[in-house]
This record gives C-alpha cells, structure tokens and sequence, in this order.
C-alpha cells in the first residue's frame, strides 16, 4: 500500500496543472453546494418564520345544516322542538345541537361571523387539543343576537380569555384601544369591536343589554383581521348564560367554534389534516394565508433542491471528464505495466488513490471556502430576516457534503480506470 | 517436460467483421539455455506469436505450456503474476513508461511483490549500472538515446530474472556495437543454462548466436 501512496503521489506532482485543476474542480463545487445546502437549511427558517407570520391558528366549525328558508312553517316549528326534518338528517354527524334552535330561527343563531353553523361537544375540544401537532384548541360561542327593541342584529362571542388560541383566532389583550382586557373574573363585562362601538356609541363604561341581561363595557378592541370577529366579546360562561336564553333547551357543555393554534409553521399543513379527520362530515376550516405562502415558500424550496441536483450532477460530470482525460492519456502506461506483470488491482488502487487525494484536498479547501464565505455574507440582514445563519451551520451538513463529493470524485475516477483495464495489453499496445 | 511447450496454436484477428488469420498449427517446444531465433518477413505475426506465448493475448485456438502451467487457460490476474515472474518481455519499442526515470522503469517489476524498496533500488541499480546507465539512472526515457532506452528495456527483463526471455528485435534499433553489447549481456545468461530466450526478427539478429531458428511463412512456422 506504501508503493500505491507514493506512486500516487509522484503522479500527481509529476502533472501539477492537471492536479491543482482538479483540486480547484472540487473546491468550487463543495464550496458551492455548502453555500447551497445552508441556504436552503436557511430557507426552512425563513419558511417557519414566514408561515408562522402568515398564521399557525385556525378555526373549525361545523356548517349549519341545510338551507333554513327552503324548509316549510311546520318543518321549522318541529326542527325548533328538535324533530329534525329529513333533509337535514344526513349532516347530523359530531352535531348535538338540534333540540338547541334559537327561539328567533329566521333572525338569530350560532353563527361564525356571518354564516350559519351546529354546535359541537366540549369533549371534541378536548380530543383536538390532545392531537401530537396542536400547541391549544379553545371551545367558543359565537352567537347573533337581535335586539327586540332596537331590531339591530349583532354577533357575541364567548371565549376563555386565557387561551392562547383565542388570542390568534380572536381577540388579545394587544388589541386593546382604550380600557381593559378581560380577565378570568370579568364577569358582566364585555369588550366591544371599535366598528360596533362607533356605530352605538359605546365608550368603555357603557352598558349594553344582551338577552335582557346588561353588561359593562370593559374595553374597546380593533382585533384586525382575524378569523373570528364578533362584536361583542365576553367570558364563555357569560355567553352561555345569554345564549341559553334566546335557545329552546341550555347548552351542556357545547359551543359551536374551536379555536386551533398549531405546534409550529412546519406541522401546520399535517394539524389541518388531522383536525379535519377528527372533525369528519363536512366541517369546514380557516387556513389564512398558510396555503399560498407555504406553496411560494415550497416551490422555492424545490427550486434550490433542483439547482443544488444540478450542481452536483454537473460537478461529477466535470470531474468524470478529468479523470476520464487523465485515465485516457495513461493508457499505453497502464498497458505496460500490466505488460510487465502490474494487475488489475494494483492499478485500480492507484487510480483510487490518486482520486481521493485530489477529492479530499479539494473537499476540504471548499468547505473552508464555504464556510467563510456564509460567516462573511450577512444573508439574514440582505433578506431583512430575524434569524441568524450561523444556526444551520453543523458538522453533520458538511460533512454529508464532503462525503458527497468525495464518493462522486471516487466513482467518477474509478468507472473509466475500470473501462479501460478491461482492454488486454498486447491490444492496447498496438492501438496507443 | 520442456520449459516452453507451444501445440497448434493459431491466431486470427477480426477486422470489420472478416477474420483475418495470422498463423495456425504452430508447435514447438523451448528448454532451458536455449535460444530460438523466430524469423519472417514483417506482417508474419512473429510479435503475435511473442504476445501469446507472453499472454498479452488470447489464442485463437490450441494451447501454451510454460513450467508446466497451461498459460491459455490462466486469468488475466494469473497471467499478470506470470509475467510478474516468470516470463520477462523485451518490446521493439522498448515500452518505457515517459514519465518516470530509468531506475523507476525497472523498479516497477519489482513493485508489488514484497519486495523492500530498499532492495528496489539496490537491485535496479546495480542492474542498470551493469549496462552502463550508472550515470543515468534518474533521467527520463526522452533523454536517454535509442540505445540506452533499449538497454533500460533489457535491465527491467533481466532485473526480474526471468525464466524465459522474449525479445521482439532486441537490436533493431541499436547500432552494430550496441547491439553487440547487449547480446554480450544477455547470452551469458542463457548458456549458463539460468534462462531460455527467444527472439523475433526479420534478419537483424545474428542466426549463428541462436542455438535453433525458426521461420514464420505463409501462416505456418517452419522449424
């Protein structure tokens, strides 16, 4: 094996140019698939950070069953005493709340903003907040009242204010514009929609009057654009409280809204999946803009993986044809050094030796290129991004790199060595 | 048994789909301290017939003895490790690889075989020096003479001290005195009875050195 090192040795300073062009060969293409592979570690930050700015909270609901007004006076007298009429039979499935009506059928009911929806048990709450990839799911009511006497029409929504899903689905306490958040012991109180607010003159400390029952205004709310807008927010138990009155037989233990926060940006798309198996029927959900900035985000994703495929496709390819040139121009000499009693194997070890010489050099001198250029290049401030690349850097990418690249150089060395020992001396003799 | 035992060896090459047939039915057997002269016009297949018996190629058809080993039916690993050994080759062309000294060219028979570089070099020293390349050994076959790369080919032969010798016109293209040196180097070595040679040439090898001739006409070798 020492013959084998210094023959390659000596091979390799006896053809400087061609050795320091392979060295060379190898350190562009590591150096550049490390810079690739980073930015593309990189980008899955850049991604978690975009999609978790885009939203990793949603809300599922169960829509309402069938079209009310398509049903007839007996059908709606019998559907609010919770004889469920045919048509409607068929979307039954998680609902408890057909014996649960509104007493004003055509004008009030458990709505989500302004659609129509059934009522769902506390326990499916319960079960969706235990799924692997759910960081919180809340229970809430979300109800339109109308005012008998003023006949204004106005959606109340009742939610556990600790809840972290409420706080992205719904309203938080940063989306306070004058009095207070509420807290756990706000019983009575309500915080009003700044749009509902100006439209009846409410000023924190007003009272407003909800299914005969009055409430103070704690605070007024711009919650933006979130999935969930009522106009009137108060604490579950209040809300259940008023609703019950408006509703043929109490609520037990139900709502008609889970609010669903998600573990992170990367599990999203797979939570949505499991809560709508959990859900089944025809529940619907709020995605937000996680659909079209997660496909952006993944096209770019693929678009790297692609070029960084081409890259290294095109690095084999080019060592390939310099070590096929090297081999080319050696043929007479491996010929007659078979002639002279050199094996096959001795020869391909050398060829292996020479290749691994040049592909390690050059590995290693383009991981160090790599690195220092990503060390550098301030990427996350070009991109305007609050993460450092300094987190994706790891021993474990370059060295999967590096292995890369050497195994490419290897067989890249080794394929034509192999074509071309097939060929008998006396042949290659005479033909070079 | 014969050192060498050749029995109806032929061989055909083909070009473009036609056979072309070099010769057939060569026998002839070779022992120890002899040298056989091979003669013919160019184009009779007399390197041919070296490279078989060298197993640098295949026959076409019958067989090849070399102590007692059926050379036609070894692999090419086999065949390497024969050569490696047992039969040394003396090219026309002489064969040296460019890119390594004279001291290196013969060294490489050695490589590979256990033997210490120490050794290595102390042997093709001392061979290359025998020939009168003392003062040579480091430089590279293009800055040697035709003559003295012809002797560089004969010192990778004998460094190796080989059975068999096969030489496709070892003077050929050497002057009369050099060719004159070189078979004082190498004939000493065959009567002592150490080694066989044979010899392929087309008239420039003196037929009163050789202990037996042969001519390759016609496709047949005429004994």
């Amino acid at each position: 094996m020492r013959d084998i090192i210094a023959l390659a040795g000596r091979e390799l300073k006896q053809h400087k140019r061609r050795t320091f062009a392979v060295i060379i060969g190898y350190a562009l293409t590591v150096a550049f698939l490390v810079i690739l592979a980073a930015v593309l570690l990189y980008s899955r930050v850049v991604q978690n950070i975009t999609i978790g700015e885009a939203g990793t909270y949603f809300v599922t609901w169960l829509p309402a069953c069938g079209d009310i007004s398509s049903l007839s006076e007996e059908e709606l007298a019998k559907l609010a005493r919770g004889i469920i009429p045919a048509v409607c039979k068929s979307k039954c499935e998680n609902c408890t709340g057909c014996n649960k009506k509104p007493v004003d059928i055509l004008n009030e009911g458990f709505v989500i903003n302004t659609n129509g929806t059934r009522l769902l048990t506390l326990d499916l709450v319960a079960k969706i907040r235990a799924l692997p990839l759910i960081k919180d799911a809340s229970a809430c009511l979300m109800f339109r009242f109308r005012d008998p006497q003023t006949n204004t029409i106005f959606a109340v929504g009742g939610i556990d204010v600790q809840s972290s899903a409420v706080s992205t689905n719904c309203c938080a306490a940063s989306d306070l514009i004058e009095g207070n958040f509420l807290t756990g012991s706000s019983t009575g109180r309500v915080l009003v929609d700044i749009g509902f607010a100006g439209n009846h003159g409410l000023k924190c400390g007003s009272t407003l009057v909800v299914a005969s029952e009055t409430f103070e205004v704690a605070g007024i709310i711009n919650s933006g654009a979130r999935p969930v807008k009522p106009d009137v927010i108060m604490l579950f138990a209040d809300a259940e409280r008023v609703i019950n009155r408006r509703i043929h037989n109490p609520l037990e233990n139900e709502a008609n809204l889970i609010l669903i926060e998600s573990r992170d940006a990367t599990v999203h798309g797979k939570a949505l999946e499991d809560v709508k198996t959990l859900m089944k029927g025809d529940s619907l959900l709020t995605t937000g803009c996680y659909f079209p900035a997660a496909k952006a985000i993944g096209l770019n994703t693929r678009l790297i993986w692609a070029f960084m495929a081409l890259v290294a496709a095109a690095a084999m390819l080019f060592s390939a044809r310099i070590q096929w040139a090297s081999v080319i121009e050696r043929r007479r000499s491996f010929a007659i050094l078979k002639a002279i009693g050199w094996n096959n194997r001795v020869i391909i070890l050398q060829q292996l030796a020479e290749t691994l010489a040049q592909s390690v050099a050059g590995s290693l001198a383009g991981l160090v290129a790599g690195l220092a250029v990503l060390l550098l290049v301030p990427v996350n401030n070009l991109l305007g991004i609050d993460a450092t690349m300094t987190g994706v850097l790891n021993p474990g990418l370059f060295a999967a790199v590096v292995v890369f690249a050497v195994t490419a150089g290897v067989l890249a060395g080794l394929l034509p060595v192999l074509l071309v020992i097939r060929q008998r001396p006396a042949e290659a003799l005479r033909r070079i | 048994m014969s050192l060498l035992q050749v029995e109806n060896v032929a061989k055909s090459f083909f070009q473009r789909g036609n056979e072309l047939k070099i010769f057939s039915e060569v026998s002839f057997a070779v022992e120890p301290g002899e040298l056989l002269l091979i003669s013919g016009r160019s184009g009779t297949g007399k390197s041919t017939l070296l490279n078989l018996l060298g197993g640098l190629e295949p026959v076409s058809a019958g067989r090849i003895v070399f102590n007692g080993r059926v050379v036609t039916d070894l692999s090419m690993s086999e065949l390497a490790e024969l050569r490696a050994t047992g039969i040394g080759m003396i090219f026309q062309n002489f064969n040296l690889i460019p890119g390594w000294s004279a001291r290196e060219n013969v060294e490489a028979v050695l490589m590979h075989r256990g033997i210490s570089q120490t050794e290595r070099l102390q042997r093709s020293t001392a061979i290359l020096t025998e020939l009168g390349l003392g003062d040579r050994l480091h430089n590279l076959p293009a800055e040697l003479s035709v003559g003295q790369q012809q002797r560089v080919a004969i010192a990778r032969t004998l460094v190796n001290d080989p059975a068999m010798i096969l030489a496709d016109e070892p003077t050929g293209d050497v002057d009369p005195e050099t060719a004159d040196e070189i078979l004082h180097l190498l004939l000493p070595r065959i009567k002592s009875g150490r080694t066989a040679m044979i010899v392929a040439s087309h008239g420039l090898f003196n037929p009163a050195l050789a202990t037996r001739t042969a001519c390759l006409k016609d496709g047949k070798l005429h004994l």
